[in-house]
């Protein structure tokens, strides 16, 4: 052992000891962790100091469990961490995709404001998280619950409530274009002759106010099978006793689904609540395919926020404008879900 | 330590990310900038290009050509024939990009370095002005100025799509609106056809005369496309104004013309025709629309779809076409036009081979072989109009020989350089006026601001 390696491990030694004695004193259970880890830490330094070894035991441990994870990192920083890196810079620039990147600050941040389309879009996107959400969330729930009772040809309208989410997107938007077609679609129809409305007032449901209201029933009763199965496995994962034990108690079918039903499947909810914030705030397809008409374009009273992204990105080449709006869509999805989490943990 | 790790490995991802980002833009700069170090670079095919065509002819070249619809559209494969005759040692390659989203699709292939295709075709002026900023397509002027090629002869469209005084494509196609009528349906009413030389006060009119509102055999007096061009646009024909001037309020006229033609059904609504996706072919081939106005590359599409018996010959099969209607004072047979054109890439290695054809196709011969499938060339002549005409199952009647002939051709829309923000703000209150969203007044005061906007940038 040459000197400069036993003042090293000399050093650490007394830097472990050092440890050990504040971990002692440390009350505060969080820094106390803290301290053990960096403990550790130099306990491990030690040990590699004094069996001469150049790569650590734990570093070799690190390298194999990164090499398994490699093949599918890669991948992911390919196609999906640089884009975003890249997009996250793009916002701060212009660029149209041939020529010259120019940096332009915050620019494109600025113009934001002013843009009535971005600004539509915006509260178009906002009115339809907020329709989706819970009414999705309460009918998923609700189907959930029915379908896990005993009931005749349960298996048969499970597979009902999940078909519109298996079906393909165009063909079951071309079957409700015309359900609510404005003027030969059965829905107007029985409201012309049962509920006696004028001709001239049968609702436009594609069309002004009414098409946010069309595309969050579409998406509700869209979406509601898929987390209907999630619920599904839910309830499943509840203990029967804890029902016997209520009825035992005397409780009756509202207050077993309020102590334990709810609370039990609080998991669930939660998973089912961000993943569908997360996929309402991408919505695209669904307004292209229920309000673009003939040619795919949205007005204003139907614009969405990833269709203004599509639209500057790849109708005005204006990249950077583009990605700053996907940056502002990232932070708005990002800043609800940090919420949700949040929330979460606070009733641990 | 571990997190370090993490962090230096992303930070490292990340620089290499932005580097590479860096190095092929520059990559895609330097062609165009170096332009002729590079062709002097490939040396084989070059040495040729410069000599005579004769010479050229021994080395075979193959071209790829940017095209939609290859299977709905004739002439793409006549003009690939006819020119591969012409010039035996070329090869035509074409590519189908579809027509639905066709320029963002070619916008996005010719985006960074380098490029699969040598010659493209330019189905609208928003995509070309794209294009143009992109640096993407090759400036014409020195080929046409060497070439020799007369630009008086495309009737001045040429102009409209002239860019910093460069010219980036040369047109081959030239559409221009007409209306086309339903001949049974006025006879079984005894109402007169529409004539060349009507006002849009007396176009009105004969709609309403021709109209039947009787539920279960509803005549629709006219036909209006979802598209915008189909009704604000009648605002332009009086040369006067057009759609790149920031202030639209010369469209009212004509959008309180056709609501007021939806409230009394004299035309289909276009909410319902929102809903439906209807096709305009499928509305004049039904048999109930006595008049639409469309562009003329809809007669091609009737005459091959009658012939071939996929149109009902009993409900459409006796059609005319007119001029478009004008407003007081204005001559008749002022129309809209929309060009189709040809570019060469400006990544493309071999530009001059991609020129030949280029002038080949938008010239004499090019011209020949798009009307002899009842296609409109941008090279008019009397010969060519009379070869459209004469074509079988083209309407017998004078007036509607006399049609094809346009007095003043507007582009629907003229090249700008926000020209594609200035169309998506016109479309989108387009929209809502017609969906009844907003009041007419209200829709054309929040085109003037949105446009404005656009222009003040």
């Amino acid at each position: 052992m040459d000197e400069k390696r036993v003042a090293l491990l000399k050093s650490l030694e007394s830097k472990s000891a050092d440890l050990l004695v504040q971990i002692q004193k440390e009350d505060n259970m969080k820094k106390k962790q803290k301290l053990i880890a960096e403990q550790q830490h130099v306990q491990r330094q030690v040990v590699k100091v004094r069996s001469n070894q150049k790569i650590s035991k734990d570093t070799k441990k690190d390298l194999v469990a990164y090499s398994f994870i490699a093949p599918n990192f890669i991948g992911f920083a390919v196609f999906t961490l640089v884009p975003i890196v890249f997009a996250f810079i793009l916002a701060f620039m212009n660029w149209d995709g041939s020529n010259e990147i120019t940096l332009v600050g915050f620019d494109n941040f600025k113009k934001l404001f002013t843009d009535t389309f971005f600004i539509a879009a915006l509260k178009n996107t906002i009115i339809y998280v907020i329709g989706t959400v819970p009414l999705t969330m309460v009918a998923s729930l609700a189907l959930a619950i029915v379908l896990n009772q005993k009931v005749i040809a349960r298996g048969f309208f499970r597979t009902v409530s999940f078909f519109p989410y298996v079906a393909s997107l165009v063909a079951i938007t071309a079957v409700w274009s015309m359900i609510f077609h404005p003027s030969k679609g059965p829905v107007n129809y029985l409201l012309l002759t049962l509920f006696k409305v004028p001709q001239d007032q049968l609702p436009k449901w594609f069309s002004g106010t009414l098409v946010l209201f069309t595309l969050i029933l579409f998406s509700v009763w869209k979406y509601m099978g898929y987390y209907m199965v999630i619920y599904l496995a839910g309830l499943q994962g509840i203990s029967a006793e804890l029902y016997e034990a209520a009825g035992l108690d005397g409780a009756n079918t509202w207050q077993k689904f309020k102590y334990i039903t709810w609370p039990q499947l609080r998991t669930t909810t939660f998973f089912v609540v961000v993943m569908l914030t997360i996929n309402c705030f991408k919505v695209y397809d669904i307004a292209v395919m229920l309000a673009g008409g003939g040619d795919g374009k949205l007005s204003t009273s139907a614009t969405v926020l990833v269709y203004y992204i599509y639209q500057n990105a790849f109708n005005y080449w204006d990249l950077g404008y583009s990605s700053a709006i996907a940056m502002v869509l990232f932070v708005l999805v990002l800043v609800v879900t940090m919420i949700q989490f949040k929330y979460e943990k606070n009733l641990d | 330590m571990k997190r370090k790790l993490i962090s230096i490995m992303l930070t490292a991802v990340m620089m290499t990310s932005v580097l590479v980002g860096c190095g092929a833009k520059e990559e895609a700069a330097a062609p165009a900038a170096d332009a002729p170090a590079a062709t002097e670079s490939a040396p084989a095919a070059e040495e040729a290009a410069p000599a005579a065509a004769e010479e050229a002819a021994a080395e075979p070249v193959t071209l790829t050509w940017a095209i939609w619809d290859e299977a709905t559209t004739q002439y793409w494969g006549d003009i690939k024939a006819a020119y591969e005759a012409a010039n035996p040692n070329v090869t035509i390659e074409m590519v189908d990009l579809g027509s639905q989203d066709y320029m963002t699709v070619l916008a996005t292939e010719l985006s960074g370095s380098g490029s699969d295709f040598d010659v493209v075709t330019i189905k609208d002026v928003p995509g070309y002005a794209t294009l143009v900023s992109k640096n993407t397509l090759e400036p014409l002027d020195a080929y046409i100025s060497e070439a020799g090629i007369d630009l008086a002869q495309y009737g001045g469209v040429d102009k409209q799509i002239t860019i910093d005084g460069s010219l980036y494509e040369l047109p081959f196609r030239n559409d221009f609106w007409v209306v086309f009528y339903n001949k049974d349906l006025f006879d079984a009413k005894g109402v007169p056809y529409p004539t060349n030389d009507m006002t849009f006060e007396e176009y009105d009119a004969l709609a309403r005369q021709v109209t039947d509102t009787t539920f279960g055999s509803q005549i629709y007096g006219t036909h209006y496309h979802t598209w915008r061009s189909a009704v604000q646009l009648f605002g332009v024909l009086d040369g006067k104004h057009s759609i790149l001037d920031g202030t639209y309020d010369y469209f009212k006229p004509y959008y309180e013309m056709v609501l007021g033609q939806e409230d009394d059904q004299v035309c289909r609504n276009y909410a319902d025709l929102s809903a439906e996706g209807l096709h305009y072919s499928a509305a004049f081939s039904g048999g109930d629309v006595a008049m639409m106005n469309q562009g003329s590359w809809f007669i091609s599409t009737l005459m091959t779809n009658i012939a071939s018996g996929e149109y009902d010959a009993s409900l459409c099969g006796n059609w005319g076409l007119v001029k478009y209607p004008h407003a007081e004072g204005v001559e008749a047979g002022s129309t809209l036009g929309t060009i189709t054109g040809l570019s060469v890439v400006a990544a493309s290695d071999v530009k001059d081979a991609a020129f030949d054809f280029v002038e080949w196709v938008s010239g004499e011969e090019g011209a020949k072989v798009m009307a002899s499938s009842g296609n409109f060339p941008a090279l008019m002549t009397d010969d060519i109009a009379g070869m459209i005409s004469g074509l079988e199952g083209f309407p017998t009647d004078a007036e509607s020989k006399e049609a094809l002939k346009v007095s003043n051709l507007y582009l629907e829309v003229p090249y700008a350089e926000n020209v594609a923000e200035i169309n998506n703000v016109l479309d989108t209150y387009h929209k809502s006026i017609m969906n009844r969203e907003v009041s007419i007044d209200e829709g054309i005061a929040s085109m003037n601001e949105e446009v404005g906007k656009i222009l003040g940038q």
